[in-house]
């Protein structure tokens, strides 16, 4: 097994003032590479897709805050083109409100593993995602009040991107280098009062056994 | 971290369009960027979002006045490949 690697990131937060966003980012070289794009806006609008160097990226999930007014969503493409290329987002007409945007390459990926969604709890909002062997863990939030912490595990805070969308957004918290054990990971996300929401993705290593792990072989013939 | 410079333009009749024009780690130039861009394009935007998404006021009653704004809000962690210069001097804009 082995961890991803992480590679560039880009974090934005302007106002896309049309039915489209146009984010340049640029994708790093190496084998089982994968890019991960993350937006939240106002519920105002739909999110109707996501391309990277002008490949369809897949979307994990779209959500509706409601009690936020906003909508989060997730797209992730394997094996994009390397180097500098646009992601284009588009909405179902002219967003007029901030956007948050976090766009993560990785290589010696194994792509998306679990991912579960919270909504709005009251701070901290406590909670775990079960992931396997060398995994990393994205996670974002959103708050009416400024967040504060974003921790992977319980108790280690990983550094973020604060965005303001109307709402308050932290964005881009991952994992360790050294990434998890198997199992059930605690995390957990802080605002400096009222609810907060803590929405968890897995992010995989390789799988499979590794011939340099000095394991004992014999052939029975 | 190096912080992107966008110029902020009219495009079509209600739209805006992005480019790219440099890149900056002098915080003093993007503060003065995004304060700018705060009193003007950000505060109209602010004052008519309603309306801009109802289409009954049109993004280009601001440009008939301002010619494009530029905003530095965009992360990245090298500029490498992206062919931009670096702002050293916000009278290069």
């Amino acid at each position: 097994m082995a961890v991803p690697t992480k590679g560039n990131t880009t974090n934005a937060n302007p106002t896309p003032g049309a039915s489209s966003k146009t984010q340049a980012h640029t994708h790093n070289t190496g084998s089982d590479s994968f890019i991960v794009a993350q937006f939240t806006m106002s519920n105002t609008r739909t999110y109707t897709g996501c391309t990277y160097g002008g490949q369809a990226m897949t979307q994990l999930y779209q959500i509706n805050r409601s009690g936020l007014g906003q909508r989060m969503v997730f797209f992730y493409l394997a094996n994009p083109p390397t180097g500098n290329n646009n992601v284009v987002v588009t909405f179902n007409g002219s967003q007029w409100n901030p956007i948050s945007i976090h766009i993560r390459s990785f290589t010696n990926c194994g792509g998306i593993g679990a991912s579960t969604r919270v909504g709005g709890q009251s701070t901290p909002n406590n909670g775990s995602l079960t992931v396997e062997e060398d995994s990393l863990i994205m996670i974002t939030s959103c708050s009416i009040n400024a967040i504060t912490s974003q921790q992977i595990p319980t108790g280690t805070n990983q550094s973020y991107t604060q965005h303001n969308t109307n709402r308050q957004v932290a964005t881009g918290a991952i994992s360790s280098n050294a990434g998890h054990s198997a199992g059930s990971i605690t995390l957990q996300a802080t605002s400096t009062f009222g609810s907060i929401s803590l929405d968890r993705t897995e992010i995989k290593g390789l799988g499979g056994s590794s011939l340099d792990d000095n394991s004992d072989f014999f052939l029975m013939m | 971290m190096i912080t992107i410079i966008s110029k902020i333009e009219l495009e079509g009749s209600d739209d805006l369009k992005y480019t790219d024009i440099g890149h900056t780690q002098d915080v003093n130039i993007i503060n003065q960027i995004n304060e700018d861009y705060d009193s003007s394009l950000g505060k109209f935007i602010g004052e008519n979002k309603t309306k801009l998404e109802l289409g009954i006021v049109s993004i280009s009653a601001f440009f008939a006045n301002y010619p494009f704004v530029n905003e530095a809000r965009t992360q990245v962690e090298n500029s490498e490949n992206l062919g931009l210069v670096e702002v050293t001097d916000i009278n290069q804009l």
